[in-house]
Parts: C-alpha cells; sequence; structure tokens
C-alpha cells in the first residue's frame, strides 16, 4: 500500500476530506504519488501490474469509505489510460503521460468545469434574487461569491440540516465575504420557500434518467421548492455524470454512522436513546445521500451549459465518446 | 412565578426556616447616576427612552415579573416625577401578584445613596435581585436563586451572585459589542466565586495585578476576559447594610464589589452565576442601545420582543424581522427593509429606503428618505430627500427637506434640522444648552446628576422654550438647537460608543497600532497574552516573559545573599534564631521556596568548611563535621519535609561535581554524617537513590560512591520492619 494512498484512505475514513470534488481531487493525488513511485516489478507488465494496483488501493479507498459515483468515473477514465498506453513507451515516459493524464483531468474536469458552470450560473442571478442553498456545495458557494463580486444585489438562505451542519461552515464564508445571509434548518424549508426565488443546488452525482443524486435532504428541499414554483438549479460538473439509473435513494446509497442522528451535539439534556441504540426493534436510519427525480429539477447547470434533466443521456454519451472510448 | 411557588411548597416541609419565607423582591434602579446618555437624558429620565419603541424600563419590569418577582421598589431620582407619573398609569399598577412600590428621593447622586436611603426605609425582608431599569434579560432566575441561597445556607458571607454572560471583546478595539470596556474578571472555576474584579483593566499598561494570596488560596483561578457583567444580581440583606456602613461606596461595581474582594476582615464573598443560552444586557451607553435594539429586533430577548410587549398596539412581525403596526401607511413604492421597527400611524412616502431601523408612532416621512440602523422615536417629521444614517432621533424632531445626518448623530428632543443642512458625525444636538460644568470627568458623574435631579420641575412642563438666541441657529435655515461641543480628548473616543457601527478606517488604524504595540511589546520583552498572564505582585520590573528568565539569576543573587549572611553569622557569632530570621527575609524578599533556602544555606556551609584552611582530606572533613554540628539547627529551620532533604543532597552532589571538588571522595562520610546529625532522614536517601537509579552512569557517580551506606540503610530500614 503507498502511503499517500493510505493517508488519504485515512482522511476519508475521518471524514477530514469530504466532498465529491475534494475527495476526487485527494484521491488523484495519492494515485499521483504512486505513480509516480511505480516502478514495474520484473517479469510483469505496467498496464497489467499498474492497473491490478489501482483496483487494490481502490478497494482500500473503499473500505475506508464508499467511493461516490464521481469518484467512479474517475476511476475508470485512469483505468481506461492506462490500458490505451502505447506498449512502445519507456516505464518512465509510461509514467510521465499518465502523471499529466491525471493532471488534465483535476484541471479541465473539476477545476475549469467549475468555473465554465460559475460562468453560466451567474447569468441567472438577478438583482433582488433570494437565493436558497442546502448544505455545502462548493461549486454553489463560487457561484454566490462570484455574483456577490459582481455587485449583485441577492439574499442568500442556507438551509442545513443535521447532523452534519455543513451549512454552518458555508454559511461562515459567505458573511464573511459580506453576503447577508439567514440560516435555518430543513424543517422550515417550507416557510422560508416562499420568499425565495431561486434554488441552487449541489449534487454528488447525476444519473441518466435525470436524477440528482445528492445529499440527503436536498430531494425534500427541491419538492418544497417545485410545490411552490421556485426554479431549482442543479450545479454539477460532467464528470460525475453517470450512466446509472436509480428511482429511490434506499436501493443504492451510504449509510452513516447511526450514533450521529441519535445524539444531539451540545444538549446533553436530550438522551432519551441511551442505552436504546441496540434495542432489536429499533433501527437508527443516517443516510447519506437521496435521489431527486428529474421532475422536480428546471435545470441542471453543468459544464457543457445549461441542460434541462431529460438531456443527461446525452451528456452521459458525449462524455463517454470523448473521455472513455477515446 | 408558578414556578416558585411550586418549589416552595415541599421545602416548607422540610425546612420550617422558609416557612416565613418572604415573597421575592427587587430593586430596580430608575436612574443610571451616569451622563452617557446626554442630552437625551437632561429631558426625559433614561429608563422611558424607548428601545424598539417601548420604554425600556417596561422590559424590565416584564421580566422581573416573568422571574417570579413579586415586589419591585423603583427608586426614582432624576425626573422621578416622569417615572412615577408614568408607571401609575401603566399596566404595571393593576397587576394582582406584581406590586411595584416607587421610591422617589431628590437628593441621591449614586446607587450607593439610593441603597441607603432603601435602608432607611426598611421595607427588604430577605434576598433581593438588584437591576437597574436599562437591563432587557429573559433568564430564569430559579436556578441562579436556587444557588444563591444554598450558598448563603452554607457560608453566611457568601451575600452576592453576580450574572455573567460570554462575551468576546473585539481583538482590535479592547470593547465588547455591547461598547464597554473589556473587562477582566478572576473566577475560582470550582466555587464559581468571584476574585477579581477589573474593568478597564489598565490594559495600556498591558498587565494586571492579582493579590498573591489569592493564587495561594485558591487551588485554581481562571482569568476571564471574555465575560460581561449582565448588572443582574441577586443580593443578600446584608448588601444593604453593607452600603450603609461605608458610605462612601457610592458605584455598584467600582467602589462596592471591589471593596468587598479587597476587604478581607467581614470576609465577605461574591460569587458569579453564569448564563449561557439566556439572554441579559444592560444599556449602558449608545452603542450597546444600538445592540440590544437589534437584538430584540432579531428575538434573542423572546419572549420580551415588541410584537409580545405592546399588548395594546397590535403589531405584526413579517419576513425578514419586519415589525409593522397595523395602521401603517407605506407607500407602495417605499422599500422597508429587514429588522426594521414602524411604530403606529406612521406615514411613509413614495421611493423612501428605511433598513434596519426603529421607526417609533406618529411619524410622518417624506420621499425619496433614506434612513439606515437610525432609532427614530415618536412623532418625528422627515421631510423629501433627507438622509439619515446611524443615528438617534428624539420625539418631535423635524427635519427639513434635504437635511443629512452622518453617523452617529443624536437628535435630542424637538430639535429642528433646517433645510439641506449636513449635521457632522457624532455631534449631539439639543434644545437645551450644554451644561456647562459638565467636566466629562467621570469621576465627577455622580455630582453631575444634582443638576439632573434639580430640574425637573422645570422640565417636566415640556413647554420649556429655552431662549432661542442668534446661537440656536447652528442647524441651517429654519434649525433650532444646539450643537453640543465635543470635549478635547473625547472625542476622538466618540465612535468607540457612538450608535454608529465603528468606522473601517478606525479600525484599520487601532489594528496598525496594535500591531505596532505588539512588536514593541515584543521586544521589550512585556507583552501579555490576552488571556492574561498572572504576575506574582511581589517583585522587580518584570512581566511574566523575563520572570522565567532571571529566575536564574535571582536565585544566584539569592544564594550569594544566603551565603554572606551565613558567613556573617558565623563570623560575628550571631544567634541561630537570629540567622533564621534573617534568611526568612531574604527567602521573601526574592520570593524563594523554602527548598531554595535550604540548598542555599546548605552550600554556604560546605563552602566554609572548603574555604577554612586545611590540609587533607580527614581534615576537611572534621572542618564540614564541625560546621554542621554547630549550624545544623539553621539548616533545619528550612528542612520541612523530604522534598527540601532530596535538594540537600542534590546540592551537595552538584557541588561536588563543580565548585567543591575536593568533597567528591567525602561524598559517603558526609552523607553518613547529616544522617547521623538527623539532617536528612532515610526516606530522604533511599528516595534520593531511587531517584539516580534511572539516571545515566555519569550521573551516579556518587550513588556507586554511597552504595555501602544506602545498602546499609536499607538494611537497617528493613531489621526495623522485621522487629
Amino acid at each position: 500500500m503507498h502511503p499517500a494512498v493510505y493517508k488519504v484512505g485515512l482522511q476519508y475514513l475521518s471524514g477530514d476530506i469530504w466532498g465529491g470534488n475534494a475527495r476526487c481531487i485527494a484521491m488523484f493525488q495519492a494515485f499521483k504519488e504512486a505513480i509516480k513511485d511505480y516502478s514495474t516489478p520484473p517479469e510483469k507488465t505496467l498496464i497489467r501490474d499498474l492497473t491490478a494496483r489501482i483496483s487494490s488501493y481502490v478497494s482500500f479507498l473503499i473500505e475506508c469509505r464508499p467511493l461516490s459515483n464521481s469518484m467512479g468515473n474517475a476511476i475508470k477514465f485512469l483505468k481506461n489510460r492506462i490500458a490505451k498506453l502505447p506498449l512502445v513507451l519507456s516505464e518512465s515516459e509510461a509514467k510521465a503521460t499518465l502523471m499529466s493524464d491525471v493532471d488534465r483531468f483535476i484541471n479541465e474536469k473539476i477545476i475549469i468545469a467549475e468555473k465554465v458552470i460559475v460562468k453560466h450560473a451567474v447569468t441567472k442571478i438577478r438583482d433582488g434574487d433570494v437565493l436558497l442553498t442546502y448544505g455545502a456545495s462548493s461549486v454553489v458557494e463560487m457561484i454566490l461569491l462570484h455574483a456577490h463580486e459582481l455587485g449583485k444585489q441577492f439574499r442568500v438562505v442556507v438551509v442545513d440540516s443535521r447532523p452534519k451542519l455543513e451549512g454552518q461552515l458555508l454559511l461562515r464564508r459567505l458573511v464573511r465575504k459580506g453576503l447577508s445571509c439567514t440560516y435555518t434548518h430543513v424543517n422550515a424549508v417550507s416557510c422560508i420557500m416562499q420568499e425565495v426565488t431561486r434554488v441552487f443546488l449541489g449534487a454528488s452525482s447525476v444519473l441518466s434518467n435525470g436524477t440528482v443524486y445528492s445529499r440527503v435532504g436536498t430531494a425534500c428541499v427541491a419538492m418544497v421548492a417545485h410545490a411552490f414554483r421556485v426554479p431549482v438549479l442543479v450545479c454539477c460538473e460532467a464528470y460525475k455524470f453517470h450512466e446509472r439509473v436509480q428511482l429511490d435513494s434506499i436501493c443504492f446509497n451510504e449509510l452513516g454512522n447511526p450514533e450521529a442522528i441519535s445524539k444531539v451535539h451540545g444538549r446533553e439534556d436530550i438522551n432519551y436513546l441511551d442505552g436504546f441504540v441496540n434495542q432489536e426493534k429499533l433501527q437508527l436510519l443516517n443516510l447519506v445521500y437521496d435521489a431527486t427525480p428529474s421532475d422536480y429539477i428546471s435545470m441542471i447547470i453543468t459544464d457543457y451549459g445549461m441542460i434541462p434533466p431529460t438531456s443527461v443521456p446525452v451528456i452521459v454519451r458525449e462524455y463517454r465518446r470523448e473521455h472513455l472510448w477515446s | 412565578m408558578g414556578a416558585q411557588k411550586k418549589s416552595a411548597t415541599p421545602r416548607v416541609s422540610e425546612d420550617p426556616e422558609d416557612l416565613a419565607r418572604n415573597p421575592l423582591q427587587a430593586i430596580l434602579l430608575a436612574d443610571s447616576f451616569a451622563t452617557t446618555f446626554r442630552p437625551i437624558t437632561l429631558e426625559r429620565p433614561k429608563v422611558l427612552l424607548p428601545l424598539v419603541n417601548i420604554p425600556m424600563i417596561d422590559y424590565t419590569l416584564a421580566w422581573l415579573e416573568s422571574a417570579g418577582v413579586e415586589e419591585v421598589f423603583v427608586f426614582c431620582c432624576a425626573h422621578s416625577k416622569q417615572v412615577i407619573d408614568y408607571l401609575e398609569s401603566s399596566q404595571w399598577s393593576s397587576k394582582p401578584n406584581f406590586i411595584v412600590t416607587t421610591i422617589e428621593s431628590h437628593n441621591s447622586i449614586s446607587a450607593g445613596d439610593a441603597l441607603r436611603l432603601i435602608y432607611e426605609r426598611n421595607v427588604i425582608h430577605g434576598d433581593f435581585v438588584l437591576i437597574s431599569g436599562d437591563t432587557v434579560s429573559n433568564m430564569l432566575l430559579t436556578e441562579a436563586l436556587q444557588e444563591h441561597r444554598e450558598r448563603k445556607k452554607k457560608d453566611a458571607n457568601a451575600i452576592m451572585t453576580m450574572v455573567v454572560k460570554q462575551s468576546k471583546p473585539s481583538p482590535i478595539t479592547q470593547q465588547s459589542r455591547l461598547g464597554t470596556d473589556e473587562l477582566f474578571m478572576a473566577i475560582n472555576p470550582v466555587t464559581k466565586q468571584l476574585l477579581c474584579y477589573e474593568d478597564k483593566a489598565e490594559y495600556s499598561k498591558g498587565f494586571i495585578s492579582l493579590d498573591k494570596t489569592l493564587i495561594a488560596d485558591n487551588p485554581s483561578i481562571i482569568l476571564h476576559n471574555d465575560k460581561q457583567d449582565c448588572y443582574i444580581d441577586i443580593c443578600s440583606q446584608e448588601v444593604l447594610s453593607l452600603f450603609t456602613d461605608n458610605f462612601d461606596y457610592q458605584h455598584l461595581r467600582r467602589h462596592f464589589v471591589k471593596g468587598l474582594l479587597v476587604d478581607d476582615i467581614m470576609g465577605y464573598k461574591i460569587f458569579t452565576h453564569e448564563i449561557h443560552s439566556s439572554y441579559a444586557a444592560r444599556i449602558d451607553n449608545f452603542r450597546s442601545y444600538d445592540t440590544i435594539s437589534k437584538d430584540i429586533i432579531q428575538r434573542w430577548t423572546y419572549p420580551f420582543v415588541p410584537d409580545i410587549l405592546s399588548g395594546s398596539t397590535a403589531i405584526k412581525v413579517e419576513r425578514q424581522g419586519t415589525y409593522r403596526a397595523s395602521d401603517v401607511t407605506v407607500s407602495r413604492s417605499a422599500d422597508i427593509g429587514s429588522f426594521t421597527f414602524i411604530g403606529q400611524g406612521t406615514k411613509i412616502g413614495n421611493d423612501t429606503k428605511i433598513s434596519h431601523s426603529v421607526v417609533g408612532e406618529g411619524c410622518t416621512i417624506g420621499s425619496n428618505v433614506t434612513i439606515e440602523g437610525c432609532y427614530i422615536w415618536n412623532n418625528v417629521t422627515i421631510e423629501d430627500g433627507c438622509q439619515l444614517r446611524h443615528a438617534i432621533v428624539c420625539d418631535g424632531v423635524i427635519m427639513k427637506s434635504g437635511a443629512v445626518l452622518q453617523p452617529g448623530v443624536i437628535l435630542s428632543f424637538k430639535v429642528v434640522v433646517g433645510q439641506q443642512f449636513v449635521v457632522p458625525a457624532y455631534s449631539k444636538v439639543s434644545l437645551l444648552q450644554q451644561p456647562t460644568h459638565l467636566d466629562s470627568d467621570e469621576e465627577l458623574e455622580y455630582a453631575d446628576n444634582t443638576s439632573g435631579t434639580g430640574e425637573p420641575g422645570y422640565k417636566l412642563n415640556g413647554d420649556i422654550t429655552p431662549d432661542l438666541s442668534e446661537t440656536a441657529y447652528e442647524l441651517g435655515a429654519g434649525g433650532v438647537g444646539y450643537i453640543w461641543s465635543v470635549f478635547e480628548g473625547v472625542q476622538d473616543e466618540e465612535w468607540r460608543q457612538s450608535v454608529a457601527p465603528i468606522p473601517t478606517d478606525k479600525l484599520i488604524k487601532l489594528m496598525l497600532e496594535k500591531d505596532e504595540d505588539d512588536e514593541q511589546l515584543t521586544q521589550d520583552g512585556n507583552v501579555f497574552s490576552a488571556s492574561g498572564e498572572l504576575k506574582a505582585d511581589s517583585d522587580d520590573n518584570g512581566s511574566g516573559d523575563d520572570d522565567n528568565e532571571d529566575s536564574g539569576d535571582d536565585y544566584v543573587f539569592f544564594e550569594k545573599e544566603v551565603e554572606a549572611t551565613f558567613l556573617r553569622a558565623v563570623n560575628e557569632n550571631v544567634k541561630v534564631d537570629h540567622a533564621v530570621l534573617e534568611v526568612n527575609a531574604l527567602r521573601l524578599s526574592y520570593n524563594m521556596a523554602s527548598v531554595d533556602c535550604a540548598g542555599a544555606i546548605f552550600y554556604s556551609m560546605m563552602k566554609l568548611a572548603v574555604e577554612s584552611p586545611h590540609n587533607s582530606a580527614s581534615e576537611l572533613h572534621k572542618n564540614a563535621a564541625d560546621i554542621i554540628t554547630k549550624w545544623q539547627k539553621l539548616l533545619k529551620s528550612f528542612l520541612h519535609d523530604i522534598d527540601e532533604e532530596i535538594e540537600v543532597v542534590l546540592k551537595f552532589e552538584e557541588m561536588c561535581l563543580e565548585s567543591a571538588r575536593e568533597f567528591a571522595a567525602l561524598f559517603p562520610q558526609i552523607l553518613h554524617l547529616l544522617y547521623d546529625k538527623e539532617i536528612l532522614q532515610e526516606d530522604a536517601i533511599l528516595k534520593w537513590a531511587d531517584e539516580k537509579e534511572g539516571a545515566d552512569a555519569a550521573d551516579k557517580v556518587f550513588l556507586k560512591h554511597s552504595e555501602k551506606f544506602i545498602q546499609w540503610l536499607k538494611e537497617a530500614e528493613e531489621e526495623d520492619e522485621d522487629e
């Protein structure tokens, strides 16, 4: 096991690195290190051995925390690159090519993609808007900050939920930059939605039937927004698109620590579930993601432009053609 | 209140003393005995100033009522008639379980005087809550009260419980959100006893001094600079009599609290009760007026918020914290922004923008007016095109069209601002001329109030038209009022406690200054961390930093002094008792422990032995033995416990290695001698041996030398046990 991969795995495990893009970048940086230090053992070929090596790393990372769809795509990309390496290349040349491929992926598919999304999304913010966001999405944060820099007059409503309360981090950064914000929890979303004019959401993955797979609670926010006739804009980089189809959140999900929802941080007096956790008839369900059906999504903003959720299969197809089969 | 009664009933049975328990009483001081709110307070008492359109005293009384207080004595001083009239006409005069009694005085000039007067009236029969009429809170008293009573039962000297709340002062301005100066409190974290209270803690000097006995008496002390004094005190009856006994106590904190903390003869103690989730704050200055108004609008003080408190007039809370009375006329094009209060009967014209402000009742606001962060009281007329930023505008003010208020302006009652006139930032404008004797000297703030109390009758008439001579036209064409001049020196500080937010350029300036200060301080080795490093109040020049450095030097000096003393004692045949006394004096003046003394004395003795003439090792041994025999009493008087004895052995070892190598060979003999003379006990020697056991070979030289002796000691011990 390469130490860089090991470190990233532990960081996933402890929750130090979270968020789709951050996890993906961390993973790729670790793989880059691993490739740099890699030397083909005697009597083996680089292409086969490195692929096996990467697979073992990936299975280690999965043990630490299940992969997200976006990471799956990224790994697929890397493996494809390895497989497509021309046989004539020397080991050092092959490694250099792979490392530059990894860098290019991070740069093009994540960093530039985010910038492009911001550029598109900012056009949807008008003066006097009240923008609602849920959780803490890095792209949405960039959009809000950029719009603020452009001098647009708008307010932000940050909706958050237990147990992670990531929204507070986002809120902190926004307020520090001088945006006027309202903070509330998801319980109050139907109350606050009346004054909202746009909903901006991040996504962990967009599936080919247009379903948005995202932080648990997103579906609820999108549905409330839909009921209030507020447009829901999902911001998602194209590398997170996935050809899978999923109809509900239970069939494929990640389970969080059940302890996290049975306890309230900072409120020792709420201990009704103490000693109750192991009861046979009790299930504490702490889902990490949920699936938002495409009906509730007005538009998906991606690096290929702004598309309706019905057009996701096109992006998936084109993306695959461009990166996986080329 | 219900909770109070409930908790009282079961206790009656278990504690017969409580049978005669009195209803909870409160003393509410309806006078701040300060001048921070001038010129407004020249015409109206501070407690009647509207805070989000409701007089401050209503917040305080409503809280007292909800907290289970049954009888309140409102002490009125300045403008007492106004307060009494208000209370009589208000709802408070007719509450069934909540009796509000007013006590009027015209010659009290401080809180101290007020409490003395109340003591004379003999109306307080038990524990009471001491609060001033400008405090807003929603805390539950029961817990604090319970704590106070239990403490009192255990310790009759625990006479006061002070309510404190977390509040981090800004590192740049050294003041809290409420505009009060940084407050330093030393609190015992276990008992919550208040040990030191220092507002404006001579920060400029960079240190605060704590009495050394505090550190000696308390196993742990936490020094806070992140607590805010809520000025809510739960007091026992003794507090009143204390004020009477000490007729010079004026200020509640500056004199009374500090006086109690310093006075260790009576041994009275003050404790603190920290609140976490509830709200409590006192309006001390214009900045806290601004902050607390915002807190009320943002509902931190729930249930004491305008829509609940203002019983008769219906006020609706709308989105984004906008409060609107029922019959407000607002033009469609007007923009009422977030966190704004609009009172009853107010008319707002076209294209007017209002945000983060309070607009009282019956105001008329024209078109194209911009109001931001202002507190506009009742019946104010603002004509078209005015601009107001972060100002307080009192009742009956008229602003002619196009007038501008810059941040921090205070317009007192019925001032008229002329057309297009720009009132400069931080100016205070009143119809009354500035009292000439107002010295702005803080020490005189009690005395100042005599003027306030002397005049109320004349002010109450309301229709006073002060002779508006030519100078009254300081406010432009058609303007009426005097702009009060700002005192020299105060001017720079005006922004600190103003309603206006601190201007960014000031912040930047302060930040730069602070950086410079820090640099300078670090260079001087004089910097104190904000958490407050403790400084023992004994010695020299020092700050904490160089204390550490020169503690080594100190010891060298100390050792020399002790040696000199010892030699003098030997040469002049001073009695042992006297020598002990002298060494003790040295110990105190150098702030050393008796361990150090023992080490130093032993060092001097051995040094003397080495320096006295000798030819052989045996003679040296004899010298040493003589000296030790002669002066063993001196040494013994500093050997209180085993640690000090070990120190002697260590010192000896050190000497053998460094300054007096001749002893090296004699180490075991002298050790034995010390043992024989009962200067060292076997425990100490064995412990030393144990400690050295783990050391590296070089350190073990002497251990090896004295192996036999130690072996012998161990065997002796075993034999003892056998017997």
